[in-house]
């Protein structure tokens, strides 16, 4: 009975920002106005910057009068705005992707011959992947596409990237180590349009002539390069996740007359485990965001490549689509991009999630064995 | 004394074997390092050197390590050499001994051999179980030495033997691609050189558990070496592209520099350059700036000194993560349904500053979070020990000591936001231009609602990584499409490394003192 209270909204929202009554009303003013300029902004209404210029005064006099209180005010205000911002994307790429998603249905993830276990048609089949002209739109191209690449960029980046992490967290001296990690953390910032440049004047050409490909272009090199450009981030989240297992437990190991080599294979990289994957994972959330260098690079056919398993061919991924056709499409079509969108937002909205719980339970075993 | 010579009889047995493993892995050194080099088609075929082709000098090189490394192991078996090791190489060596040794047979039973689909199945299943089980069951010393030995010398005969060459061609089933010659002899070469330099460190260290760690860390080491050299390799191929047409032009006295403090004028006698797109860029990041960080700094603050752990922090957690991870092409979708129908109805500047603003907002909120936690509690407690309320302690105490971790934090992510290209193409466009955007110069009052307005802020304006994708795309002007790329790609590397750079090293820098 006592503990009700607490869960009161209105009593909870008090206690946290810590209201006294006679700002009460100062916040009422402000917060009223911040939803009017919302409000305002959302239909579109130039008459916005009113209300915005009342929220600004509100914040203003209570910055003056109630500076504590105001400012733990904007301070929720802020971390709120972070569930906004998640919330206002959601809202818009999902409403706008609503038309395409009504109208194909499952079809959306259709191939030409309708999908059929036991008999029973789970989904219709389409006469053409993409077609803007009969607005027929299946992203089971695009999808084959991004799988690909990011499969070839994670068969990459994930096996060199966790040993390169390996000798920098364990094996490099400590002089190597500090001039190193630093370079890494550098190398991951090279722009993704720059290796997507690189990727389109000089290894397209490379490729085409080397391998005698039939086309300009392939899955194969989009994946090449985007495992390369994912490469430093990986070595230097899985470094970090390999030198935060405790010194205590690699000396147990040692001390009972192991290598240094079997203490990492028994002790050290299974400790790491979550924080490795974790870094993998957030590998592989890129390398499916991944934008420039599939759109630079491919030749933008969206068709299953025939056959299925030929990584030297043109599909399209999720990405590339959207970044190809924005420029042209309009009612339908632009929807369709949208459905694009969707489907990598989910995807890597999934990912990160599952790449945050496995670091929680990282942090939680090993703060535990401390 | 006859300690002295006992040690001196070991020594140099040892030494024998030390040296020859260390000959085998030098050696495995040279050739790998020419292998990669060859595959990235620097040096061809064409290249002799000592006299000799490049693809026969290497498999002299492989064969030599063959022939080394059977010596190793069979010396090792007769007791030559003075080694320890184990019972067997492991079930691990064995399997992977054996598919290699599938793939060797199979391929050359296949391709040279001329054998039909069951054919080379059978011989490369025989071949390749024979292998696992006579690794499985060999001891250590000649387990793990005899098949990279073997191989060694068989892949150098192929070379050498004139059966594989460049002219050699392979057209896998269902892949619309060949494997030339020219690709083929350089991977197979480094592949074989790699297993063979792993049998000759675990030689040199007598095999056994020793053996092994010395073995996985030469392979670890070549690998982490040879990722930073592919990656430095990219970036001084850019830095020689670029140097040459971003400097034309370029002097000190009177201080010129054409490329960075020009515009893109269409005209021949003119050397067009990137000012305008660096004015874009500056532009795009003062507005993420301005919108992201305050809002990032304010919820770290309220995270870490407010907040309670609970259902609240949680779920925001959550959505930081979320837009943390964020595709940026998702934010340029989302800014094109949201933003532009609400300012202005076209690709704006203002757009692409808002979107970045939202991209920059988690990568600082999670970064500042980490600086202001970092602040030590006992700042906090003499500041309330003294009566000073919290808020004046955030604001005095916490927020100045976090001020390093906090900027660190900025500069690293604005280095990501300034190279973003993807959500600018749906926002902001922009192409070549021969001005700059004019931001403060434009703003001006009027009388309607929203009373003031700034054509350069509702305008498209360029920005340096989307006028690199504009070059690949447009083609500018053919002749010298590639070189002004090129010289863009440089210049955008430059200010986004720099960033990164100095955003790290003053991370290091501080936390260094925060140690101290």
């Amino acid at each position: 009975m006592t503990e009700l209270p607490l869960y009161d909204p209105r009593k909870r929202l008090r206690r946290l920002l810590n209201v006294d009554r006679d700002i009460g009303l100062l916040f009422a003013i402000g917060g009223g106005c911040l939803l009017g300029t919302f409000v305002l902004f959302l239909l579109n209404s130039t008459l916005a910057v009113v209300p915005l210029a009342g929220f600004l005064a509100a914040t203003g006099y209570g910055w003056y009068t109630h500076q504590a209180e105001t400012a733990r005010a904007l301070t929720f205000l802020a971390t709120a705005s972070t569930i906004f911002i998640l919330g206002l994307i959601t809202v818009y790429v999902f409403v706008e992707a609503l038309p395409v998603l009504q109208r194909m249905g499952v079809r959306l993830f259709g191939f030409t011959e309708p999908v059929e276990i036991f008999g029973v048609t789970l989904i219709p089949g389409v006469d053409s992947f993409w077609s803007t002209s009969q607005h027929t739109y299946s992203l089971i191209p695009m999808i084959w596409g991004t799988f690909v690449t990011t499969l070839i960029a994670t068969a990459i980046a994930a096996p060199l990237g966790i040993a390169a992490a390996l000798f920098l967290a364990e094996i490099a001296p400590p002089f190597v180590r500090e001039t190193v990690k630093p370079g890494v953390e550098i190398l991951a910032g090279i722009p993704s349009i720059v290796y997507g440049y690189l990727g389109f004047v000089v290894l397209n050409t490379f490729l085409y002539e080397n391998l005698e490909m039939a086309n300009l272009g392939s899955l194969f090199l989009v994946g090449l390069v985007i495992g390369l450009m994912a490469l430093p981030t990986v070595v230097s989240v899985a470094d970090d996740a390999l030198t935060s297992v405790p010194d205590a437990m690699r000396d147990g190991a040692v001390a009972m007359g192991l290598t240094e080599w079997q203490t990492m294979k028994s002790i050290t990289l299974p400790a790491a485990l979550s924080g490795v994957s974790a870094a993998v994972l957030l590998g592989i959330g890129r390398a499916v965001g991944e934008t420039m260098a599939a759109t630079v690079i491919l030749g933008h056919s969206q068709v299953l490549p025939d056959p299925l398993q030929d990584v030297f061919d043109n599909t399209e991924t999720l990405t590339s689509l959207i970044a190809s056709q924005y420029g042209n499409a309009n009612g339908l079509h632009m929807n369709a991009l949208f459905t694009a969108g969707v489907v990598l937002f989910i995807t890597v909205l999934i990912l990160s999630i599952a790449a945050r719980r496995i670091e929680l339970r990282m942090d939680h075993k090993l703060g535990g064995g401390q | 004394m006859s300690y002295t010579t006992e040690t001196e009889l070991v020594v140099d047995n040892t030494s024998t074997a030390e040296r020859l493993a260390s000959a085998v892995v030098g050696l495995g050194l040279v050739t790998f390092t020419f292998s990669l080099v060859s595959l990235a088609r620097v040096i061809t075929e064409e290249t002799t050197i000592l006299g000799i082709g490049l693809y026969d000098f290497l498999a002299v090189g492989l064969l030599l390590m063959g022939v080394g490394t059977v010596t190793l192991g069979v010396g090792s078996r007769v007791g030559v050499f003075n080694t320890s090791p184990d019972v067997t190489p492991g079930l691990v060596t064995a399997a992977l001994f054996g598919i290699g040794a599938f793939a060797i047979a199979g391929f050359v039973a296949s391709q040279l051999l001329g054998l039909g689909t069951l054919g080379w199945l059978l011989l490369a299943a025989l071949v390749g179980g024979a292998t696992f089980a006579g690794v499985a069951l060999a001891p250590e010393d000649l387990g793990s030495t005899l098949p990279p030995g073997v191989a060694a010398i068989g892949v150098a005969g192929l070379v050498l033997g004139g059966i594989l060459t460049p002219a050699f061609a392979w057209e896998p089933e269902g892949f619309s691609a060949t494997l030339t010659g020219s690709m083929a002899i350089p991977l197979v070469l480094s592949v074989t050189t790699l297993v063979t330099m792993w049998a000759g460190a675990k030689a040199y260290e007598g095999y056994g558990s020793k053996g092994r760690q010395t073995a996985a860390y030469l392979l670890v080491g070549i690998n982490a070496v040879s990722i930073i050299a592919v990656l430095v390799a990219l970036l001084l191929f850019i830095a020689s592209k670029g140097i040459g047409p971003a400097f034309q032009g370029f002097s000190i006295v009177p201080l010129e520099w054409p490329f960075v403090t020009n515009g893109y004028s269409f005209r021949p006698e003119i050397v067009n350059g990137v000012f305008p797109a660096i004015m874009g860029t500056i532009w795009l990041v003062i507005g993420a700036v301005i919108t992201g960080v305050p809002v990032a700094v304010a919820a770290a603050i309220f995270l870490t000194e407010y907040a309670e752990q609970g259902r609240f922090v949680g779920a925001v957690e959550i959505a930081t993560n979320g837009l943390w991870s964020t595709p940026s092409v998702v934010y340029g979708l989302f800014g094109y349904a949201f933003l532009i129908p609400r300012l202005g109805g076209t690709t704006s500047l203002i757009s692409g500053m808002l979107v970045l603003g939202f991209m920059l907002m988690p990568l600082c909120l999670i970064t500042s979070r980490e600086a202001i936690k970092a602040v030590p509690d006992e700042y906090r407690d003499a500041s309330a020990a003294l009566g000073v309320s919290r808020w004046e302690t955030i604001r005095s105490v916490v927020l100045p000591a976090a001020m390093p971790g906090i900027l660190t934090g900025v500069i690293l992510g604005v280095g990501r936001i300034a190279g973003e290209t993807a959500p600018i193409l749906l926002v902001m466009a922009g192409g070549l231009r021969d001005d700059a955007p004019d931001v403060l110069g434009s703003f001006e009052f009027i009388s309607s609602p929203p009373f003031v307005a700034n054509e350069a802020l509702l305008e498209s304006a360029p920005a340096l990584p989307y006028q690199l994708y504009a070059t690949i795309t447009a083609g500018v002007s053919a002749e010298n499409a590639a070189e002004f790329g090129w010289a863009t790609a440089f210049i955008l590397l430059v200010v986004v490394l720099s960033f990164y750079a100095i955003g790290i090293a003053s991370r290091i820098y501080f936390r260094r003192r925060l140690n101290a």
